[in-house]
């Protein structure tokens, strides 16, 4: 009972304990508080030892140690900077505060806020591990008190909830200038930390509704210690497999403002062709792997096992961080100032996404020209499909299942299925082998921007304006022509859509426009 | 005359509509030129049987709102392409009759503007441009039928799609219709009410569903014999005014999809499943127990086995009046359950296994009311049963006990002694109908339809007792009866005037004596007579010259009929048209054919020949005909 009573004072004593005055918080908290940070590790140190402690069966003995930690927090108010640790990390911290000199935001006010809520939650911790340790003995315990520990904890947790998405709201506007990811660990840090308290305080607001608030107390290191490391690894495996759906993959993702790092690359950064480059010789590569592989003709110094690893993993563990990025496109979704801000996963998703949303559809498919892409897969894709859509609606949309289409109908009002004309199919195999040939030659030579796939949809309008000199449907401004440069392709052959006048000629329309666009410089170039 | 000329014209309007028949109405066309004019003013719908003239009756009947050319042979996209010209066309229509009395400033097109229904079945010339043109020129157009127009198919739909009035599209068997054509009719036309889509068997139940979401208003839905699934039945399921649907023949659908249809389609009142085999009992009681307005529920030769639940569902349908249930295993006491439905009229038990005298008779109990009965192949039933039966139900039209061997001239006297009010009597293969039952039938005096084919025992005696007496009848078959022989034709030709339909095929006691006897048959509009030895030209010359109606014939293995008689065929069957059947004619050389073909071939549409003519008639006449929209088939 003393102990408890104990409990409680301390509890009222703290300035936390008051719901209402949340959110001057950042005053409360002097901005120069930079080291939270060997608390923390004690605190994980503690932890883990308590884990580990075999003699479950004696409570006093774990209680007693665990509320002198309870205390050192807040009674030992001058850092302790002897930590090399917190050294290195105040120096990183140092840069950070160096590069966003020109931001309105204070990265050290946010990680004091952020240490002290980390501070707050093991006080939390600890105290439903007192609560926990009292519980199990002495069973007698009149209801009264135990709906009374109940009522503690759960207002605990309210302001702490209150004051992670306060503080979050402040952090989220104010991250502006992009970061490169590479060189930001510090600002990884920060992010883990969020993320710690993210996922401890969602943990807590889940259970909260529920009866036993020890447990979900309890739990709250341990979910945020696992979870992070899974959460890079899904992130290393996204990158991994270039996933194609990345855009909409993270719609469902509910990460709370503030909980994640914000990075955003700029244009130019995200359409290079290349990120990765050799020291020696500055030749520029895609993947890493690649750039590791090509390092190995340098020296052997480069051949070793440990510099042909993965250079982050080792960090992985201790750096855990939820990493989000930011289009630079003012004013789309996914650029962190639009009011529904929708963060990108990784940086293959911004690239994706940069090229798709913003940028010009420079490869359009040889096959049918009508369809036009800026990602280059997106291209490989859909020509792997092009030509099976036989499913036309009068709107000019193409189907490859004739499910879809009726769909698209049932949805639209006033469109109808097209009725295709008698279409010659013999000249589609022969058109699939030279877009492949095709294909390949764009991505040795070319790896950004106009390239070659299109050259043979080139051949394609100049039959297919041959074969439509009388069709008034499909108007051609000679001059579009005059302008590209068609010489050296009289040997492709002859398009799949030659015969088809009138259901095409909206198909025509498009690769005209194309050809004013970029088929000049691309094709002929290019392909010699 | 003075009288008649008294009559004001409204006056005169009046009695004409009072006038039932086509016959009754070209006579009164011929009275005189103001009953001509009134005719012309009244008349709302025109069947033509050539389009030569089709222009100026255009111009001569105002008031049209039906235009059937179903029996046109040939309406192609260049006769379309005349008929809506705004001017005189370059071959001019003989108009000296009409100009007297259609004014002379008329536009020609004004009959588009009335035009409310067209009727194009098996217009098989008419291509999609010809009838996108009608189509668009008849802007009010709100009914169109192209059923059995084989060749259509997307294209056309799509023509027909725009309609936009349209509130009717009757398309059976426009076998190249895809689901494509059905959603350009479907997003084109969308007050679509009546949609008939059987045979259309490309279509699926994509078309389907999207008709369902594009056409709410839909009332009647025909999809028989279409490869549709429960999917359809889904989207069917929520169509809000849906009174009659046809599924006939749709194999693929099963009581899962039937629950649909239970729940939704509150205003459903007819729906024919027949020969759907994938439904049982189950799905039916799911329909019968969410449409408790059902009026009538055909499941003929789907279920194998009847159950008297379901039966007793039926009950509980207070405006039932039609059921059929051919082809089911019935119990005797699912007949106890059926008879508590007394507002039935209508009842089918072809072919029921376990359809006894018992079960009938438990049957007629309750249902006083019935009307139509059928029994065909119900071999078990005897007199007792057609006793209780015609003793129940004294409303009786329409008996169907073909193939009941046991029943025999009692039933007959039954029949003719409380059942008055038969109209059609099907006595198909019952061997034991004799003369005596004829006689006593012959009281029926409303009899329109009797068939008496495979009954050897009936004689010339007989068959004079009803065509003596029941002077209605128009339609008889005495196929393969062979008691019959040149008297009963004369009885016939001078009792039953109405006669539109004989089958004398196999009654080889027919000579040209016979022949001539129906050749005063003026209503005869189709004739089989197959394997007439007896017959010559002679007896061909004297039907030719009487039968001027004569539409379809069958004439296969008539193997004494010459030349002379083809001449006369050609010259006098002005309206032989639709089908001819000339095969195995030994006697016929094959100029007599070409004769023959060269005179019919502006009419007819379809004719059988033997294999053997195809390289003997000269190239010419098979090119005519071809190009005229006719049909060869060589056997």
């Amino acid at each position: 009972m003393d102990l408890k009573m104990d409990l409680e004072e301390r509890l009222r004593a703290e300035t936390w304990g008051k719901p209402s005055s949340v959110n001057d918080l950042p005053q409360r908290v002097p901005p120069d508080r930079q080291t939270q940070f060997p608390n923390f590790a004690s605190h994980k140190n503690l932890q883990k030892r308590e884990d580990q402690d075999p003699s479950i069966s004696n409570y006093g003995m774990r209680i007693e140690p665990s509320f002198s930690e309870f205390n050192r927090p807040s009674e030992c108010q001058p850092p302790l900077p002897s930590n090399p640790i917190s050294q290195d990390r105040g120096v990183q911290m140092n840069d950070i505060l160096q590069l966003g000199k020109t931001q309105e935001w204070d990265p050290k006010a946010m990680l004091n806020n952020l240490s002290f809520l980390e501070q707050k939650i093991h006080q939390l911790q600890e105290l439903v591990h007192a609560i926990v340790g009292r519980r199990g003995p002495v069973l007698g315990r009149p209801d009264e008190l135990v709906a009374q520990q109940q009522q503690l904890i759960t207002a605990d947790l309210t302001s702490i909830i209150i004051q992670l998405i306060s503080t979050a709201g402040s952090l989220l506007p104010s991250v502006k200038n992009s970061l490169s990811s590479a060189s930001t660990p510090p600002i990884r840090q920060l992010g883990q930390l969020g993320g710690i308290l993210n996922n401890s305080g969602s943990g807590i607001g889940l259970d909260s509704n529920l009866v036993l608030p020890s447990q979900g107390g309890s739990k709250v290191p341990d979910q945020s210690n696992q979870v992070d490391p899974m959460d890079q690894s899904a992130i290393d495996n996204l990158e991994d497999h270039e996933s194609k759906d990345d855009e909409d993959g993270d719609e469902g993702e509910n990460l709370p403002p503030g909980s994640f790092e914000i990075l955003q690359l700029e244009k130019e950064e995200i359409l290079a062709p290349h990120t990765h480059f050799c020291t020696i010789c500055g030749k520029g590569f895609k993947r890493d792997a690649n750039l590791r592989m090509h390092m190995r003709g340098h020296g052997d110094e480069y051949k070793t096992p440990a510099a042909l690893a993965k250079p982050h993993k080792e960090a992985g563990s201790e750096m855990m961080l939820i990493k989000r990025y930011s289009c630079p496109y003012a004013g789309c979704k996914r650029n962190k100032d639009h009011k529904k801000f929708q963060p990108l996963k990784t940086i293959l998703c911004v690239k994706n996404h940069y090229k798709r949303t913003h940028c010009d559809k420079s490869y359009t498919c040889s096959r049918c020209n009508t369809k036009k892409f800026s990602v280059i897969a997106d291209l490989k894709t859909h020509e792997k499909h092009c030509g099976k859509d036989k499913w036309l609606c009068s709107c000019g949309t193409t189907f490859s299942r004739k499910d879809k289409l009726f769909g698209h109908i049932t949805l639209f009002q006033g469109h109808t299925p097209a009725i295709p004309f008698d279409e010659n199919k013999g000249g589609l195999s022969l058109q699939g082998e030279h877009n492949e040939d095709t294909n390949k030659v764009g991505n040795v030579s070319f790896s950004f921007g106009s390239s070659t796939p299109s050259s043979g949809g080139v051949q394609n309008i100049m039959e297919d304006v041959k074969g439509n000199v009388d069709d008034p449907s499909s108007f051609f401004s000679p001059l579009s022509f005059e302008a590209s440069n068609f010489g050296g392709f009289n040997e492709f052959t002859r398009s799949a859509f030659d015969d088809s006048e009138g259901a095409f000629s909206f198909l025509l329309q498009a690769s005209c426009n194309y050809t004013q666009k970029n088929g000049g410089q691309s094709s002929s170039n290019n392909l010699e | 005359m003075a009288s008649l000329e008294s009559l004001t014209e409204d006056l005169l309007v009046r009695i004409y509509k009072g006038l039932a028949s086509d016959g009754d109405r070209k006579s009164w066309r011929l009275v005189c030129r103001d009953f001509h004019r009134i005719d012309a003013l009244t008349r709302s719908s025109l069947r033509v049987l050539r389009v030569e003239f089709l222009r100026s009756l255009l111009a001569n009947y105002p008031r049209l709102d039906t235009l059937d050319l179903s029996v046109c042979p040939r309406i192609d996209d260049g006769a379309v392409a005349v008929l809506l010209t705004s001017r005189g066309s370059p071959w001019a229509f003989p108009r000296a009759a009409s100009s007297s009395l259609s004014p002379p400033g008329r536009d020609p097109l004004a009959w588009t503007r009335g035009l409310r229904k067209l009727v194009l079945s098996r217009s098989t010339g008419l291509g999609h441009h010809g009838l996108e043109q009608v189509i668009r020129a008849c802007a009010y157009l709100e009914s169109v039928d192209v059923s059995h127009c084989c060749g259509f198919g997307d294209r056309e739909a799509a023509a027909l799609s725009c309609g936009a009035r349209l509130r009717e599209v009757k398309m059976d068997k426009c076998l190249g219709v895809t689901d494509v054509g059905l959603a350009k009719i479907a997003v084109g036309c969308g007050r679509l009410e009546k949609v008939s889509l059987k045979w259309c068997m490309e279509i699926g139940d994509l078309g389907v569903d999207l008709l369902c979401n594009k056409c709410v208003d839909l009332k009647f839905l025909d999809l028989s014999y279409l490869k549709v699934t429960n999917d359809s039945l889904r989207s069917i399921g929520s169509l809000p005014k849906l009174e009659v649907l046809a599924l006939v023949g749709c194999s693929l659908i099963d009581d899962t999809g039937l629950q649909f249809l239970g729940g939704g389609c509150p205003l459903l009142r007819v729906i024919d499943m027949s020969r759907c085999n994938g439904i049982s009992s189950c799905g039916l009681i799911s329909v019968a127990k969410g449409h408790e307005d059902l009026v009538q529920l055909n499941a003929s030769y789907s279920l194998t086995e009847c159950s008297s639940i379901l039966l007793r569902c039926f009950k509980d349908l207070k405006n039932l009046n039609a059921i059929k249930i051919d082809g089911a295993r019935v119990s005797d006491s699912a007949f106890k359950a059926l008879s508590n439905c007394t507002s039935l009229v209508e009842i089918g038990l072809g072919k029921c296994i376990g359809a006894t005298n018992l079960g009938l008779m438990r049957l007629v109990s309750g249902c006083v009311n019935l009307r139509v009965l059928d029994l065909t192949c119900c071999h078990s039933i005897t007199d007792a049963a057609i006793f209780a039966i015609s003793d129940s139900c004294r409303n009786l039209t329409c008996l169907k006990l073909e193939s009941c061997n046991m029943i025999t001239e009692k039933s007959l006297y039954y029949l003719g002694s409380f059942c008055l009010l038969l109209e059609e009597l099907d006595l198909t293969d019952c061997g034991g109908i004799n003369d005596t039952g004829l006689e006593y039938l012959s009281n029926c005096l409303e009899l329109s339809c009797l068939k008496l084919a495979l009954c050897p025992t009936i004689s010339d005696k007989g068959l004079g007792h009803i065509a003596s007496k029941c002077r209605k009848i128009c339609e008889i078959d005495l196929y393969r009866c062979n008691g019959i022989g040149d008297d009963a034709l004369a009885a016939l030709s001078s009792g039953c005037k109405k006669l539109r339909r004989l089958n004398l095929s196999y009654c080889s006691d027919v000579t040209d004596r016979g022949m001539e006897y129906l050749g005063q048959l003026e209503e005869l509009w189709d004739l089989e007579m197959r394997s007439l030895f007896n017959v010559t030209g002679v007896g061909l010359m004297a039907l030719a010259a009487g039968c001027k109606r004569l539409a379809d014939l069958d004439m296969k293995y008539c193997e004494n009929v010459d030349d002379s008689g083809f001449w006369a065929l050609a010259y006098y069957a002005r309206n032989l048209r639709q089908e001819a059947k000339l095969v195995h004619l030994n006697k016929v050389t094959v100029e007599g054919f070409e004769l023959a073909l060269r005179t019919c071939w502006v009419r007819i549409k379809k004719v059988k020949l033997l294999a053997a003519l195809r390289f003997k008639l000269s190239s010419d006449v098979r090119e005519t005909l071809h190009s005229r929209g006719c049909k060869i088939r060589w056997d």
